[in-house]
């Protein structure tokens, strides 16, 4: 397998661009049918904010394929201090419904600086990671990736926006473990969290006891450092609910809907069961382009970006929810395939790291809209409307296009 | 510069690829769980979330007089509802709603708990809004999310009578009364139901059915149209009732007693129809529709009068001599019992140690048993006890309807009392009362106790000599027959050429009843009650034949004096309005 990474890859992966290019004329195809019912001014209407929002994403996608990739490679840091800049900047001007994830500069619609931040994070923690390859299997060379990828991150969580923060998470551990870091390293990693979480439920807790007994035993650490992990691990936990209980109710609340807002009745809990409703009730071949009562009743919420596959799977049917999710996978398959086969170690961690927000994204999104997780407010890509996510996806897919290609350079 | 190499193995691009693929097959599992298998659970759940039941009222029947002329009516006012579970902000929304149609908002807010009955059912806000006001609400319909109106029929009384008693009133349906029914399905909270009178007993008839309509709405409850897939039930109005009652009788009738207290009750013997009843004080017919002033409804509570007191089927008085013609029937169907056997009158008679009055005082001198019906002479009556007894004497009272309700359409009639031995042990004891009680009797006087609309029964059965029919108030093709009382025809011709001297005699108690009209034959009996609250209570009865069509007229005036000076003339303006009609009518 080795050997085909000496192929050279000069074609640009067509395949990307078609699955892109279908996946947002499904897009526009199921916002012209939302927007049959809405009034308002013409950027009001998703289908035509949507379309227009189409054209600079198109001219971002080619002019990142006119840089040259030193460039991108050369100005990682830069660009990940921009990026930082700019998800700070909302907290200094007003708040939208108690939130500072928006930005206005004076255009018709406001920008969401997170969706950008999120891309350059990556490249810098590419850049990183390549840099240091040698050390990467030492536990300490963790921590500075993971600070790396924290700042930004936790400046979203306060804006705050627990979707995008998460997202923005999820590419550490394939990135460390693309760029060699112990599997075992990675699960330390995070079983303290999973320790806290699970400590509130007896059978969980004992259940993950077995899991981080087993793993640091087949891991064969010396006895001191596997016993210190395995009972520092199970204190913590033992620990948390008398941390939770010291808290005052309303402190916990705050905590309780942050992480569940299914646990508001009528806000959440309300969207999932229209959601599932919308898709269930579509069967296998839906109602059809423009019949979809949940959704032209407007039971569905927020229908023309978070739970824009709603519709779909209720006005289309289950055989459009195949053809989606099996062009997005192929889109998906198509960046590891890529990262795999790219010559040098930045392109391949850069790309997986995309790659990994894609799915993210695709599986926080749709589990979402099936009930399957709590609702995070994320749209899906290329589908779903929304400026700077659109954006940032063309952005993203110009990205790959320009690393997948292995010139000499 | 990017000189690092790519150290990615193959395992490890098949993790990802496995990972990738893993997290997307459990997706789509979910998909097919949703879309495939659990499709038919989620397409009922999508039809009933779009589809909002409502209900709609239908019209309740119209009550009209028997010659068609509406008492009884419906006007449309608007309802405003407010869907719980749709409003964004109760306070908000009833403020501005408030605003609109200037009603305070803590009604409103009242109202509002008052019908709630679940978080997606309509209840109500507010009632009785105009048009106008429903128009200015429509204007701002975007501002009231999860408030709708609805077309509501509420009772109107068109006519210029009154007729309280008979028609009654309507109550609006609350908890309390819903918890209390047997089928509670039938009626919805804020629905109407008969009350009392008329309103009350053809309830069945005149309320009608529901009707229910499938809206197809969207999220924020408005209406988007009609659903196809599922039929509108549409309401059944109630049915429309005719009365026997006739406007012009009616109101002629309440004007004759306006200011007074009593009963008057005229009606056609033969079918025991009632043309008019009146029973004073009354109230307005639209004291319970909510429109009237509170001050009204206290002035009609605090009222010693009791207006509401329904005075021709609940008011016990005792009859006096207007039940004379009974002991006279008794005494005619003894074989030993010889009408032209005169008794002296000196206005009193002495019986054991108590002395029994007449009511003339100076004594009616020689009578015999004409003579003692058409001068109403008491002592005759005391001097001929010895023919019956107590229990035949109750006998006959039941036989002529006393002591039971007479059974009109019209609820809440009481049986009054008609004195028999077991009654007056159980009363006073076995030694308690004495045979002289049945002086009192024989007389209409004492523990016996009548009903206006007994008394009215009693006369038609006088009239007709025992062929008449259950009194009633709406028009029915199943007249139901009286029972006969079993008296000999001689008798029957007997009683009523006496009464016919009560009205011609020139000492006739009831010759003050007399229109002088040569077509009209008049027939009659006065009472003078005494009762133990003041004033002795004033009775006529009596009928007028008019061109062969008989009229029957009870008249009671409470505490007014004597029948014949009172209650007589009452009569007399009655048949005169009656000759009036015919005069109309004829040309």
């Amino acid at each position: 397998m080795i050997d085909l990474r000496f192929k050279q890859n000069k074609e640009l992966p067509y395949g990307i661009v078609v699955a892109m290019v279908f996946l947002s004329t499904i897009g526009l195809f199921v916002l012209n049918s939302i927007s049959q019912h809405q009034k308002g001014s013409f950027l009001d209407n998703p289908f035509n904010k949507q379309f227009i929002f189409l054209i600079p994403a198109f001219f971002i996608l080619l002019l990142i394929l006119f840089i040259p990739r030193f460039t991108i490679h050369k100005y990682s840091y830069p660009l990940y201090f921009i990026g930082i800049v700019l998800v700070t900047i909302p907290f200094f001007g007003k708040s939208h419904a108690g939130t500072y994830r928006w930005l206005n500069i004076g255009l018709p619609f406001t920008l969401q600086p997170s969706e950008f931040a999120k891309v350059f994070t990556i490249i810098a923690l590419a850049r990183y990671l390549s840099d240091h390859t040698l050390e990467m299997r030492k536990f300490n060379s963790i921590v500075i990736p993971v600070i790396l990828l924290m700042i930004p991150t936790v400046i979203v969580l306060n804006q705050p926006d627990l979707g995008t923060a998460i997202v923005m998470m999820t590419p550490l551990l394939p990135m460390l473990y693309w760029s060699g870091a112990r599997p075992y390293y990675l699960f330390l990693l995070f079983a303290p969290t999973m320790s806290i979480l699970t400590a509130f439920q007896t059978l969980s807790f004992t259940i993950w006891a077995l899991i981080l007994g087993v793993v640091i035993f087949l891991a064969r650490p010396k006895i001191f450092v596997s016993v210190l992990l395995f009972f520092g691990n199970i204190f913590l936990g033992l620990l948390s609910p008398f941390i939770w209980n010291s808290l005052t109710k309303y402190q916990q609340n705050r905590i309780i809907t942050f992480l569940n807002p299914e646990k508001d009745p009528l806000g959440a809990a309300y969207q999932i069961i229209q959601s599932k409703t919308a898709i269930g009730s579509g069967g296998i071949f839906g109602k059809g382009w423009g019949e979809g009562t949940q959704t032209h009743l407007k039971f569905l919420p927020v229908q023309e970006s978070d739970f824009i596959l709603s519709v779909i799977g209720e006005e289309m049917g289950f055989i459009m929810i195949l053809v989606v999710l099996a062009t997005i996978g192929f889109l998906i398959l198509q960046i590891i395939k890529r990262s795999f086969l790219s010559k040098d170690r930045f392109s391949s961690l850069a790309l997986i790291g995309i790659g990994t927000i894609i799915l993210a994204h695709v599986f926080v999104n749709t589990a979402m809209t099936v009930g399957l997780i709590p609702v995070k407010g994320l749209p899906f890509p290329f589908i779903s409307a929304g400026g700077s996510f659109l954006l940032s996806s063309y952005l993203m897919v110009g990205l790959v296009l320009k690393l997948s290609v292995n010139y000499s350079d | 510069m990017l000189k690092a190499d790519n150290i990615v193995s193959a395992r490890q691009y098949y993790f990802a690829i496995f990972i990738t693929i893993s997290l997307l097959l459990l997706l789509l599992a979910r998909f097919f769980q949703l879309q495939v298998l659990d499709y038919d659970k989620y397409s009922k759940k999508a039809n009933t979330n779009r589809i909002r039941k409502v209900t709609t009222s239908a019209p309740r029947g119209l009550i009209l007089d028997r010659n068609g002329q509406i008492l009884v009516d419906n006007l449309p006012t608007y309802i405003l509802n407010a869907v719980p579970g749709e409003l964004s902000s109760k306070k908000e929304t009833f403020d501005f709603i408030s605003q609109i149609i200037s009603v305070n908002p803590e009604i409103l807010l009242s109202n509002f708990k008052k019908y709630y009955r679940g978080k997606f059912i309509p209840a109500r806000v507010a009632k009785d809004l105009t048009f106008d006001q429903i128009s200015r609400l429509e204007e701002s319909r975007f501002n009231l999310e999860g408030v709708y109106y609805q077309k509501f029929p509420e009772r109107y009384f068109p006519s210029n009578v009154r007729a309280s008693h008979i028609l009654g009133y309507v109550k609006e349906v609350d908890r309390e009364i819903r918890n209390s029914m047997i089928n509670p399905q039938e009626y919805e909270l804020g629905d109407i139901i008969g009350w009392s009178g008329l309103e009350k007993s053809y309830e069945n008839i005149l309320k009608g059915s529901h009707g229910v309509q499938f809206y197809q709405v969207d999220v924020y409850g408005r209406e988007v149209g009609f659903v196809q897939d599922f039929n509108p039930i549409n309401p059944e109005p109630g049915i429309n009732i005719y009365t026997t009652i006739d406007v012009d009788i009616q109101q002629s009738l309440e004007r004759i007693l306006d200011q007074k207290r009593g009963v008057v009750i005229v009606g056609i013997p033969e079918t025991g129809e009632i043309l008019g009843a009146v029973s004073k004080p009354d109230f307005r017919p639209d004291l319970f529709t909510g429109r009237i002033l509170n001050s009204d409804w206290d002035e009609i509570i605090k009222n010693p009068s009791k207006p509401l007191l329904n005075r021709f089927n609940q008011g016990l008085y005792p009859p006096g001599s207007i039940v004379k013609m009974i002991t006279q029937a008794i005494l005619l169907d003894h074989p030993d019992f010889d009408p032209f056997i005169t008794q002296i009158c000196d206005g009193a008679y002495q019986f054991g140690d108590r002395l029994f009055g007449c009511w003339l005082t100076t004594g009616h001198g020689s009578t015999d048993l004409s003579s003692a019906i058409t001068q109403s002479c008491d002592v005759y009556f005391y001097k001929t006890i010895h023919y019956y007894d107590l229990d035949k004497l109750a006998y006959y009272f039941r036989a002529f309807g006393f002591g039971s309700i007479a059974g009109i359409d019209i609820k809440g009639e009481y049986n009054g009392t008609v004195p028999d031995t077991e009654y007056m042990n159980n009363r006073y004891g076995r030694f308690g009362w004495s045979r002289g009680s049945i002086l009192n009797f024989c007389i209409g006087q004492g523990e016996l106790l009548v009903t206006p609309i007994q008394v009215f029964n009693y006369l038609n059965l006088l009239v007709t000599q025992g062929n008449t029919h259950v009194p009633h108030f709406v028009k029915t093709d199943n007249l139901v027959s009286v029972d006969r009382p079993k008296i000999t025809p001689e008798s029957w011709d007997r009683i009523t050429f006496d009464m016919s001297q009560v009205i011609k005699n020139e000492y006739g108690t009831g010759k003050n009843a007399n229109p002088n009209n040569p077509n009209a034959k008049v027939y009659g009996k006065t009472g003078t009650a005494e009762n133990p609250h003041g004033e002795d209570h004033a009775w006529f009865i009596g009928w007028m034949d008019y061109r062969e069509e008989n009229y029957s007229v009870v008249v009671l005036l409470e505490n007014a004096g004597s029948g014949g000076t009172v209650a007589a003339p009452i009569a007399k303006k009655v048949f005169n309005k009656i000759i009036n009609m015919h005069k109309v009518a004829l040309k």
